[in-house]
């Protein structure tokens, strides 16, 4: 401590050469493994599966659609549909679905300063699970022209669920303790009201909605991909843009982040919409996927630090890979059958958790 | 250069918490702000920092800056506000803790003077070995350092302690209001700190405001202003006062001192510090 006493401190130092460390090269390098990670994944997920595409055919098929081309042969029409028409839906869909679930797992987690939060954590979860059940009741348990009134069924409810719960909390200035507690509240409610529907439910309503609620992404639409994939491009830059005030929020408190210049309330409300909306329009198309949104920002925070800065879009890819990646076993294991994406993230990353837990000094307390 | 207050007026609903308060800091001056617990410090303290609003009254900088009607990024590049240390879920390095303190300076990404302004901050609070140790790591002392080193990169004309040594043994208290003062003169910074133990406030303040009930009871050096009489009224506490090293120091007393001890009340006086003929009275009964 003698230093504090005789270091002289000019009140503006003149800006000095950073050392290495602040150029964040750990992140970038990190960031960009990672993106070449995910596009590894995703084109050895293409090719897995019951047609045995190779990745020949995979690139032929990229290749025809954007020459605009139709294969003459029977064989290699077949294959190009199955290619773009399931697989590439698919695949795409996990990766955003991840990246989204995981993003919007960040934010709740800084924005409300608790390790144990997760995307589903105010409640969309459980009001999107119900939403879905009360569209299976109304339009009967078949798939097909039914897919559509699930996805607005459950949309419908997770955004009346965040609105609720956004309203109800802001009477106490959107305080994280509110917040998370009106979120189990409304989580008990829809939970309720869910077990209902399955109470007095014939058999096969009742396994279509416990279907739902595993989380897949077997039924795949190129539209689900389009949506997903605006709603982040709006959404990345937005949230990055706020990386700061995220930062200030999450690590300095509401108190000192209005200290240093920040809109708490202002920030916290839209972020919280934002993240609520990734997560709600993503399990509307896949069904509720479990863990990735929760796990994902850790395993992102072991390997590139807590700055949200770089840890937004590295918990997107982490999120995005373990989803991707989770498919593909899934389709694998029990070749033809397919085990939906949300069973098998958990079984897959819970490992991967539990050995950055236990190995990493940065430990989360 | 002066910080001034008048008539401030600050409630959280319908309860008033601070009550017509009028003070002033001069820049180069570290300020201790005494009171009981809910006097309102706390309040004062946030509602200059732009964390709280106020009811009525106003916050005036350098003679004429409002600082009520800044925004809130202009306010948080000239005061700087130190919280009591805070339990941390996710460990920021330290250096990137210390960057917080730029947040009203730049967008997304750290210039590199913010970058300076961060190292210049950590080796004036003696970081710079630990920046790049996660925050969760340190002892409570360092994570108070670091707070401190944060308001420093904040670059501020004003700097305010929310009773920044009352989570940490003696020592970093020590440490802490050496810190402190010590910022304060060098940094040419006004500054005001909150603090409970009157000792500690008359050894390293310059001058100390009393509130009590929202409104400022009394202002003064720590040795003009220190009476058994004010800290009666204020904590409800018989007190004796001795001079130590040329600093004012408070002693609390209880009936129990006095038949154990066999000491008496009538303990002579020191200098001018005197305590009233009412009080001897009461403790002698």
């Amino acid at each position: 401590m003698s230093s504090v006493h005789s270091d002289p401190l000019p009140s503006r130092p003149a800006a000095r050469p950073r050392p290495a460390h602040d150029k964040y090269t750990t992140q970038k390098l990190a960031i960009a493994l990672g993106i070449a990670a995910v596009i590894a994944a995703a084109l050895a997920g293409i090719q897995i599966g019951t047609s045995g595409a190779t990745l020949i055919d995979v690139l032929q098929t990229f290749w025809a659609k954007i020459t605009g081309t139709v294969p003459t042969d029977r064989a290699s029409l077949l294959m190009h549909n199955v290619i773009w028409e399931l697989r590439l839906p698919r695949v795409l869909l996990a990766i955003l679905g991840g990246a989204a679930l995981a993003i919007a797992g960040t934010l709740f987690q800084g924005l409300l300063r608790n390790p144990l939060v997760s995307p589903y954590t105010l409640g969309i979860a459980p009001a999107a699970a119900f939403g879905a059940s009360l569209a299976i009741v109304v339009f009967g348990a078949t798939a097909g022209s039914a897919a559509i009134s699930l996805v607005i069924g459950a949309l419908i409810f997770s955004f009346l669920n965040t609105a609720l719960v956004l309203s109800l909390a802001s009477t106490r200035n959107l305080h994280a303790t509110t917040l998370i507690l009106v979120g189990i509240a409304l989580s008990q409610l829809f939970g309720a009201l869910t077990a209902c529907i399955q109470y007095f439910a014939e058999d096969e309503v009742l396994a279509a909605i416990v279907r739902w609620t595993w989380g897949s992404v077997n039924n795949s639409a190129w539209y689900q991909v389009l949506v997903l994939f605006l709603l982040l491009a709006i959404a990345f830059p937005y949230i990055r843009f706020r990386s700061s005030a995220l930062n200030a929020i999450a690590f300095a408190g509401d108190d000192s982040a209005k200290s240093l210049g920040v809109a708490v309330s202002t920030v916290r409300l839209q972020t919280i919409a934002i993240a609520a909306t990734l997560t709600a329009v993503t399990i509307a198309f896949t069904g509720i996927i479990g863990f990735v949104g929760l796990v994902a920002p850790h395993i992102a925070r072991l390997v590139v630090g807590a700055n949200h800065r770089f840890l937004i879009a590295f918990s997107a890819i982490i999120g995005a890979l373990l989803l991707v990646i989770s498919d593909a076993v899934g389709r694998l294991v029990i070749t033809p059958g397919v085990i939906p994406v949300g069973i098998i993230d958990a079984l897959v990353g819970a490992p991967i958790f539990l050995y950055l837990i236990l190995t990493r000094q940065k430990a989360i307390e | 250069m002066t910080l001034r207050i008048s008539s401030l007026e600050v409630g959280y609903g319908k309860r008033q918490v601070v009550k017509g308060a009028s003070l002033k800091v001069e820049k180069g001056e570290l300020v201790g702000l005494l009171g009981s617990n809910g006097s309102g410090k706390s309040t004062l303290i946030k509602t200059i920092a732009g964390i709280n609003s106020q009811t009525s009254g106003s916050i005036t900088w350098n003679d004429g800056t409002d600082l009520t009607k800044l925004s809130r990024r202009d306010l948080a590049k000239i005061v700087a506000y130190v919280p009591q240390s805070i339990g941390l879920s996710f460990g920021l390095d330290i250096r990137e803790a210390v960057l917080l303190g730029r947040t009203p300076y730049f967008g997304t990404k750290p210039r590199d003077e913010d970058w300076a302004h961060v190292e210049a901050a950590m080796q004036r609070m003696g970081l710079d070995e630990l920046g790049d140790r996660s925050v969760t790591e340190l002892s409570g002392g360092q994570g108070q350092r670091v707070l401190i080193a944060r308001a420093l990169a904040q670059d501020p004309e004003i700097l305010l302690l929310d009773e920044p040594t009352s989570a940490l043994d003696i020592r970093y208290q020590w440490q802490t209001l050496e810190v402190a003062r010590d910022v304060t003169r060098k940094n040419n910074v006004a500054a005001i700190i909150a603090i409970h133990d009157l000792n500690q406030a008359a050894r390293f303040t310059d001058r100390v405001i009393f509130l009590q009930d929202g409104v400022v009871i009394a202002n003064g050096r720590p040795a003009d202003v220190y009476s058994p009489d004010l800290i009666k009224r204020v904590y409800g506490v018989d007190v004796e006062l001795s001079v130590h090293k040329g600093f004012v120091q408070v002693h609390p007393l209880s009936e129990r001192d006095h038949s154990r001890l066999g000491l008496n009340a009538t303990t002579p006086d020191i200098g001018h510090l005197r305590r009233p003929a009412e009080q001897r009275d009461r403790v002698t009964a």
